[in-house]
């Protein structure tokens, strides 16, 4: 493994503060020129077609229980996702290497089935530090692109350093569940103890600025005005739009404080919300096409795995 | 034509909420080709005494000769809060209001009440439309004042046994729908709608076959959710899932009928 140069380091934080190396993600506050377009705007009586025109990247899917392969690509098809990434993440127990190694075993025949639809992502536990940098390897010899983690470690866990230094020189994104945590204000006594929660997020983001985290569906159930709220100065942290809970205004919220940038469409199985709350919102054209596909694209073709 | 069947004006008071007025939501409904929209006020389910809200609400429709066309007011009453028969009486009476609203997770009481049981009785002898929410909002984020349990469609089914000749709105169906025989045979034949703007509707054409074209219609649940999501999931429906005819149903005919419109 390619160790940290600290000199790379030192100089991708200084890019990142000033917002140059994410992309323009401190600058999405200015007001937008272009006017909002609702999919049913006066005279398109088409709203399907509006729909479909937009290429999308699901950015968090699984294939898990009842989500099965044909019911990823049955609701692809009907609402227009080109690619979803999926995983099968280890939501309980121990999560030892046998398990993550079946885990992963199960997507690689997933995209087997359907290598034009599904883009494989890696589940692992850092608890196995050997065991979880051999994963990774294999994995990525056979094309998968990415991690996904559950509850095994805090994402900001000393554990977890060795795996994130490894997904950054893969230039591959690390896709992390949040919890509810503290979203009622208690924090809620259900959740296992090692659940990431935002501020985490901002802790590791600090500490590792060339990685690329991806905040688990705002959607999920977390408080997503204090998760967008803690993430605004965190430009190395993406914010996937997912998850059952599609609020009204949650999307424009999340536009203000994360921005065009570093939001990206996806379902977590919720394909009505995770697609209808982006035309719902007050998005223009091109803001859309960048929240459904480029920025997740342009996330993997840091690695050359990019769609097109 | 398209009819939302489950939208309100008003405030919640854990979250800021835009398109919360009848100009906002208007705004929503040409944005999205709605012509008419059944509404409430959010504020009846905080305020101790509804009918202040009732007020309110009669009282914005009341403002704009247009809004007369394109809103359809459903009145929340408590009923184990005194005075609410002359709530009913003048809401459906004078202020024209086409159905009620009921609140009994947040206004504290059982669908076994018999006050409860009486009130539903009331509007059905009056054929208006009995509407009950299986949540308002995500339970998870929401403060720590507001109610953590919510409802599955199985919870809503006592006051369809105790009153099956009543006609129901469900809206915000965000949980189970499984039921069991009994209840399932009930459902099926009860004046049961469902608005499709919870996210248990996972397969709005399963559940076209499951139960009959007649138990589901738009509903946005505005401006709580997004606007767009219920329409989609109608929308999105395959030919061999709902035809033209079925789908109009689900735009507008089902509450037309439920209404009498």
């Amino acid at each position: 493994m390619n160790k940290i140069n600290r000199r790379t380091f030192v100089g991708n934080a200084a890019a990142s503060a000033a917002g140059i190396l994410w992309g323009g993600s401190l600058m999405s506050f200015a007001p937008k020129q272009q006017a909002y377009e609702p999919p049913h705007a006066a005279g398109n009586k088409n709203m399907m077609a509006e729909v479909l025109k937009y290429r999308k990247i699901d950015a968090h899917a699984h294939v898990l229980g009842n989500f099965t392969v044909d019911y990823n690509v049955d609701f692809a098809d009907r609402l227009g996702i080109d690619k979803l990434v999926i995983s099968k993440p280890m939501t309980r127990g121990e999560g030892p290497p046998e398990e993550f190694r079946a885990c992963n075993d199960v997507i690689l025949d997933a995209v087997r089935q359907y290598p034009d639809r599904f883009i494989g992502q890696m589940t692992l536990n850092p608890r196995y530090k050997k065991e979880s940098l051999e994963e990774i390897d294999r994995c990525t010899d056979q094309g998968m692109v990415g991690l996904k983690l559950y509850t095994q470690v805090k994402i900001n866990d000393p554990l977890f350093y060795p795996i994130i230094e490894k997904f950054i020189d893969l230039k591959m994104i690390i896709l992390m569940h949040a919890g509810i945590g503290h979203a009622r204000i208690k924090f809620n006594a259900n959740e296992p103890p090692n659940v990431s929660i935002p501020e985490y997020f901002v802790d590791i983001a600090q500490r590792y600025p060339e990685a690329m985290f991806q905040l688990a569906h705002i959607g999920g159930g977390i408080d997503w005005e204090d998760a967008c709220k803690t993430l605004q100065h965190s430009p190395n942290v993406y914010v996937d739009v997912s998850g059952s809970n599609n609020v009204a205004n949650m999307i424009d919220f999340a536009m203000r404080y994360i921005g065009e940038d570093r939001l990206l469409f996806g379902c977590d199985n919720s394909f009505y919300q995770g697609v209808g709350h982006l035309f719902s919102a007050k998005l223009t054209d091109a803001q859309r096409k960048k929240i459904f596909f480029d920025n997740y694209n342009n996330i993997l073709r840091k690695a050359g795995k990019h769609v097109d | 034509m398209l009819i939302d069947g489950n939208a309100y004006i008003g405030h919640w008071p854990f979250r800021k909420f835009e398109y919360n007025t009848l100009e906002a939501l208007l705004g929503r409904m040409a944005e999205f080709g709605t012509e008419v929209s059944l509404v409430s006020s959010l504020n009846g389910i905080f305020y101790k005494n509804t009918q202040s809200a009732n007020e309110e609400l009669y009282a914005a429709i009341g403002s704009k000769r247009s809004y007369g066309d394109r809103f359809i007011p459903f009145a929340v009453i408590n009923p184990i809060y005194n005075g609410w028969r002359d709530d009913f009486a003048t809401c459906t009476g004078k202020m024209g209001m086409k159905g009620i609203r009921l609140y009994p997770k947040y206004h504290g009481y059982g669908l076994d009440n018999p006050s409860c049981i009486e009130l539903v009785k009331m509007a059905r002898d009056k054929g208006l439309p009995v509407a009950l929410g299986l949540r308002m909002v995500d339970s998870r984020p929401s403060s720590w004042l507001d109610i953590e349990k919510e409802w599955s469609l199985k919870d809503v089914m006592p006051i369809v046994r105790s009153v099956p000749d009543a006609k129901y709105l469900i809206v915000n169906v965000a949980n189970g729908t499984a039921l069991g025989d009994e209840d399932a045979a009930l459902f099926k034949k009860s004046e049961v709608v469902m608005d499709s703007s919870g996210r248990n509707i996972l397969y709005p054409g399963q559940l076209l076959k499951d139960y009959g074209t007649d138990k589901l219609c738009f509903g946005t649940h505005s401006p709580i959710l997004d606007y767009f999501t219920g329409l989609l999931r109608i929308e999105s429906l395959r030919d061999d899932e709902a035809d033209a005819a079925t789908k109009e149903l689900i735009r507008s005919g089902n509450l037309k009928r439920l209404l009498e419109i």
